[in-house]
């Protein structure tokens, strides 16, 4: 290196010399100033170092070397007309130069004229004013491009090319060249000269600046106000230096190399960017399992060679490891992995350096200054990186581009994947796979249309929660696994296709299999019931629009054998028939009058339903329940494992121990409005509504569940916990209601279903029972508590039906009373016709007319108790009687509070209609005990008459429905209790009121008759 | 463990011969260790030692009218035994207890304890029904008879310790067999609601 500047330095000074002679007047100015600086007499003049003198002089002969340069070299190389696309590559890189050139003139004549005002005016002008001191960093950035242009047209040896193209003009020139080119050898090429003429003078004047900055620092005090300043500059042009040497070293290695390569290898690599930066011809590596005859280290790329093939990793997108032994070092790349072994540990380290500093410089965009690696942090690359990439081995992601974040070789983190056909996936990714909330698009055969599946993936599958939408316009919402639907899913068309469909129920591998309800549109039918692969198959309930309901058992989407039969109008048939409802071959049909009709039935064009059988009339007729309020489906479709896919999520996922990476897969993503679903994948997956910010984090939700474990506060907390769709006990909840309403309402609407749906409710509340249990057991273990004792079966039912049931019941109680209304039609309506013809009855008639004992009726006593004092509550009970002439009204109204209950009119609680029950007990007995005069406790034969009465004037609609809701939603533990009675008394009043005496006496002048057994 | 074992037990008979007097009288008559809610003098719960398990009685009053005869099976249904009353100075009530032995082995639950009671046996100067007709009726349908006086508190508890007899003792396999027998630990008995 020290003969190479020496060599430079004696060059330089010829040229000097050869410029002074060329250029007198700027010679004049140099010598004017020298005799300024020179004259001892000059006060003034004293005040400027002979270094700023000197650095004067430099920069103007530096400024006068770069025009001539400009005129002999750089405008002559761009005059060349190249047709090839390389020539005019190399045309612009030149050009480049040219302009990088260009403003290192101009900086330098900035400089010159900064140095010259100062030396001018030395007492007004303070030494900070030179454009090297103020404004050293923007002199660097000039020349720091200047070098980047330069080295960019050597590393592609664009002179030498350049040349060739003129080269009668530059044999021309050569002599002219020669002429002030000291040590220029004349064997040497032309090129080879030029690429000395564009460095030379920026080396010389570089060092010249360095040394006489130095010496200038060493002049100035160190309390001198500018000294920070000039260490500034000194430590910038030391630097400068460093890195010009380095990169002209790089820049003639990567010059050097070309040479060394097939002209195949030459074309692929060779671009102006390019530096080599190590070669493995200089310190010798092999490559395991990869193959590869050479290695070069770019400072963008590491390159594998082998014969004419080309094997080139971004370095953006590599990552180092260390190796077994201190001889060898791992590389990851996307889609390989290998190794590089040195022969000694030596050649190990210096590699892995290299390699290192290289991803460090790439990654940060920047060339390291001064030099590579030197002295910036971090020293290590970072293992999560942005990149984006295209995959090209065989595979999922053959020709796929991902763009995002990255770890060790794989993409992971966020990243967007697209495919050449269109697909394309945003979304999260874990180990190279997609891995947590991702949104694939693929299009469809039509232009415009495309699946967009909004999903949880799971090493790289769908996998939990999703919805897709189809270009068919359907849409699944529902859980998968392994990519397939599976578990529990609503596939559902849109209204407005021609064969609207809606499947709600378990999937298996992609198919409907296992318990599901599918509405069948188009002929207005609903299944429920059993499918396997896709198809209708096992026991099956169907029910359609006009109220027919049948059950039977299919096979491969057919009913086979034997089904029952519910017709609208209450009859029953036992027996095969067509899926159009046409009785063929043998069966039986019980009419609502019992009577039955057994034979073979047939149809045949024409003819209508013909039939060989028997009428029996003479069977005494049923129980009139018995076909009116046959129940389906009972004992089929066990209600334990009925909608086992929605529970199993959840059952899992708390064995699981809630683990929050999995509660979106299981909760499903949530965003504000059904709006924001059809926005950009990109919004969506970002913008997203993170169950983390909503319902607050996993940790946090059995927080809250730990806090509240007293009944009052369990309460509380549950309502609020069920009421949020985002909780998991809400938004299991939710799916039930779904699959409630899927199969009861609407068509489903059907009395021989209440069976079904009564114990599914009851199912549902011990199910989130259960759900709550373990998410509480889970809250205990994370906290390193106990788990509270497994609750016997009792204990269970209490707090199912005390707490859960009541909680629950809302969500799915207009269907099921729906069912209730439906069952008990025709005895409410008798109902009602007793209530409104024992209406018309004043007080005493009716208390006379239902038998009540005269010394029970509270009329007398209201005459007693007119005079009583206020305060009392009788003047009030007194003043409605008067104008109403009502007694035990306190009980009515209590009892009319079962419909309307006060403290929250949508309370559906059967505890709270029971409790209401018993208070209106508790009014009839005071209400006597009052009149009396004594505590008086009634006997059912003086109970039951009063409490017709007070039911009858209640006047609630559809008490039969009602009783029998309250009775199955009862907890089984109240059976034979209080609260069994209370229910029973009251329901013998209901069935009293249907008689037919009831509904059809007119006001009668006494009640005598004892009718016979 | 003494297990709490409930029975439901259905009070039947014409108005005015003391079902719920019988009761009344059994009820209040010992001191109960729960606080039993009832209704008026129509449902009544109480516990007594039998063996090794206690029976709390839950006793469900009916309305003796005739007119609400149709009404009583939502009242029996599920009970574990009955008690029948007729008061030995009404041949009538005798009359009628006997239909409803019949009702009960025809549309009763099966296995039903049967308590045949002769109330207002302090009134025996104007009997009616003979203790013997009463008896070998009794024998005849296999059930349990006593003549009893709920004024005087006679025969009141041995009525129900009859009856606590007659139930089968709990047989594991067929647990709950008439829908309202029910075993639970005596320690919890404490916190149910009745």
């Amino acid at each position: 290196m020290g003969s190479l500047l020496s060599s430079e330095v004696g060059w330089s000074w010829a040229f000097w010399a050869y410029s002074l002679r060329r250029h007198p007047a700027p010679m004049a100015a140099i010598r004017s100033n020298l005799a300024w600086f020179s004259g001892p007499e000059s006060g003034t003049l004293a005040m400027c170092s002979p270094e700023e003198a000197a650095l004067l002089r430099l920069e103007e002969v530096f400024s006068a070397t770069l025009s001539r340069i400009n005129s002999f070299v750089l405008q002559p190389l761009l005059e060349a007309e190249p047709s090839d696309p390389w020539g005019r590559e190399c045309l612009q890189l030149l050009q480049q130069l040219h302009r990088s050139s260009q403003q290192l003139w101009e900086v330098t004549e900035e400089s010159l004229h900064s140095l010259q005002e100062r030396l001018r005016h030395p007492d007004s002008i303070s030494l900070e004013s030179l454009l090297l001191l103020h404004s050293a960093d923007r002199v660097l950035q000039v020349h720091l491009e200047y070098i980047e242009s330069y080295t960019s047209c050597v590393a592609v040896q664009a002179f030498q090319k350049a040349v060739k193209r003129r080269s009668e003009y530059w044999q021309g020139q050569r002599k002219a060249l020669q002429q002030f080119l000291s040590g220029m050898s004349s064997e040497g090429s032309v090129g080879t000269a030029l690429v000395q003429a564009l460095r030379q003078p920026l080396t010389h004047h570089v060092q010249q600046c360095v040394l006489l900055l130095l010496s200038l620092r060493d002049t100035v005090g160190e309390s001198h106000p500018t000294r920070e300043l000039l260490v500034h500059t000194v430590t910038i042009f030391g630097n400068l230096q460093s890195f010009m040497r380095q990169e002209l070293d790089q820049a003639m290695a990567t010059q050097a190399l070309w040479h060394t390569l097939s002209s195949r290898q030459r074309d692929v690599l060779c671009t102006p960017a390019h530096r080599l930066l190590q070669d493995s011809q200089d310190i010798p590596v092999t490559v395991t399992p990869l193959r590869a005859e050479r290695v070069l280290l770019f400072d963008d790329a590491l390159v594998l060679l082998q014969g004419h093939s080309v094997h080139t990793f971004d370095l953006k997108l590599v990552w180092v490891e260390p190796g077994q032994d201190r001889c060898m070092f791992h590389l990851l790349t996307p889609e390989e992995e290998f190794s590089l072994c040195s022969k000694d540990p030596q050649g190990q380290v210096a590699w892995q350096w290299k390699v290192t500093q290289a991803v460090c410089q790439t990654l940060r965009r920047k060339k390291d200054f001064p030099v590579l690696g030197a002295g910036l942090e971090p020293s290590e690359p970072p293992t999560c990186r942005c990149g984006a990439y295209t995959f090209r081995a065989e595979g999922r992601f053959s020709q796929a581009t991902y763009e995002g974040e990255w770890y060790g070789g794989r993409p992971h983190g966020k990243g967007t994947l697209k495919w050449p056909d269109g697909r394309n996936h945003v979304g999260d990714f874990c180990q190279g796979l997609e891995h947590g909330f991702g949104i694939r698009l693929v299009p469809q055969a039509s232009e415009d249309k495309f699946d967009c599946y909004k999903c949880h993936w799971r090493e790289g599958s769908m996998c939990g929660y999703g919805i897709c939408e189809y270009s068919t316009s359907e849409v699944y919402k529902g859980y998968f696994q392994e990519g397939l639907r599976h578990g529990f899913g609503v596939l559902e068309s849109t209204p407005q296709t021609p064969q609207p469909c809606r499947y709600t129920g378990h999937w298996e591998r992609g198919q409907r299999s296992g318990y599901g309800v599918q509405d069948d549109g188009d002929r207005g039918e609903r299944y429920i019931g059993m499918w396997q692969a896709d198809q209708r198959h096992g026991p099956g309930v169907v029910v359609t629009q006009a109220g027919v309901c049948y059950q039977g058992t299919f096979q491969a989407d057919k009913m086979v054998g034997p089904g029952i039969l519910l017709c609208e109008d209450d009859s029953l048939y036992e027996g095969t028939f067509t899926r159009d409802l046409t009785f063929v071959g043998k069966g039986k049909v019980t009419f609502p009058n019992g009577f039955t009709l057994e034979g073979s039935f047939g149809s045949g064009a024409g003819r209508g339903l013909h039939t060989q059988g028997v009428l029996d009339t003479a069977a005494l007729p049923p129980d009139p329940g018995s076909t009116r309020k046959r129940q389906l489906g009972l004992g089929v479709f066990p209600v334990e494992s009925r909608w086992q896919g929605v529970y199993g999520p959840f059952q899992d996922f708390v064995q699981a121990g809630c683990p929050g990476d999995l509660q979106e897969a299981l909760l499903g993503f949530h965003v504000q409005s059904s709006r924001e679903l059809r926005k950009s994948q990109e919004y969506l997956c970002c913008e997203r509504t993170h169950p983390e910010d909503h319902a607050g984090r996993m940790e946090d939700i059995l927080e809250e569940l730990l806090q509240h474990r007293a009944p009052e506060a369990l309460q509380q907390c549950l309502r609020k916990a069920l009421s949020n769709s985002l909780h998991p006990l809400g938004k299991l909840l939710r799916t039930l209601m779904l699959t409630f309403q899927a199969t009861y309402s609407g068509i489903g609407a059907n009395k021989h279903l209440q069976g079904l749906a009564q114990e599914e409710v009851k199912q549902h509340a011990q199910e989130l029972w259960a759900a709550y249990r373990g998410l509480l057991q889970v809250a205990l273990q994370c906290k390193g508590q106990a788990p509270e004792e497994d609750q016997d079966a009792e204990a269970r039912d209490l707090q199912v039906h005390r707490l859960m049931l009541p909680l629950v019941l809302p969500s799915f109680y207009s269907e099921l009373f729906t069912l209730y209304l439906l069952l008990h039609e025709r005895e409410d309506s008798l109902y009602s016709q007793g209530i409104a013809n024992l209406s018309l009855f004043p007080d005493t008639k009716l208390l006379e007319f239902l038998d009540v004992q005269k010394h029970l009726w509270p009329l007398k006593d209201l005459m007693l108790t007119t005079n009583q004092p206020p305060g009392d509550r009788l003047p009030h009970f007194t003043r409605y009687s008067l104008v109403r002439d009502a007694c035990f009204l306190s009980a009515t109204e209590c009892l009319q509070k079962m419909i309307q209950l006060p403290r929250c009119s949508t309370t559906v609680d059967p505890r709270e209609k029971l409790e209401v029950l018993e208070r209106t007990y508790g009014e009839i007995e005071a209400t006597v005990s009052r009149m009396l005069g004594q505590e008086h406790k009634l006997p059912m034969d003086d109970l039951l008459p009063l409490l017709i009465y007070v039911v009858s004037r209640a006047q609630i609609q559809h008490l039969g429905a009602e009783i029998h809701l309250i009775r199955d939603m009862m907890a089984p533990i109240h059976t034979g209790g209080l609260y069994d009675f209370l229910l029973t008394a009251l329901e013998s009043c209901y069935e009293h009121i249907q008689k037919e005496d009831m509904r059809l006496h007119r006001l009668p002048s006494r009640w005598n008759s004892r009718e016979p057994w | 463990m003494m297990a709490i074992r409930e029975l439901k037990v259905c009070l039947l008979g014409d108005t005015g011969v003391g079902k719920s007097s019988i009761v009344c009288r059994f009820v209040q008559d010992h001191f109960d260790h729960n606080i039993s809610p009832t209704i008026g003098a129509s449902f009544m719960t109480k516990t007594v030692p039998c063996g090794n398990e206690l029976h709390k009685f839950l006793i469900w009053d009916t309305a003796g009218q005739e007119r609400f005869h149709s009404l009583a099976p939502m009242y029996y249904r599920g009970s574990a035994a009955a008690v029948i009353v007729y008061d030995i100075t009404k041949q009538d009530s005798f009359h009628t207890l006997k239909k409803w032995v019949k009702e009960l082995k025809e549309h009763g639950p099966e296995n039903i304890v049967m308590a045949i009671a002769g109330n207002k046996c302090d009134l025996s100067d104007i009997r009616e029904v003979p203790l013997k007709d009463a008896k070998e009726y009794a024998e005849s349908i296999g059930a349990v008879v006593v003549e009893t006086s709920a004024k005087n508190a006679i025969n009141v508890e041995e009525l129900f310790q009859g009856i606590s007899r007659q139930i089968p003792p709990l047989d594991p396999h067929e647990n709950g067999n008439n829908g309202t027998i029910k075993l639970k630990p005596t320690s919890q008995a404490g916190r149910r609601c009745c």
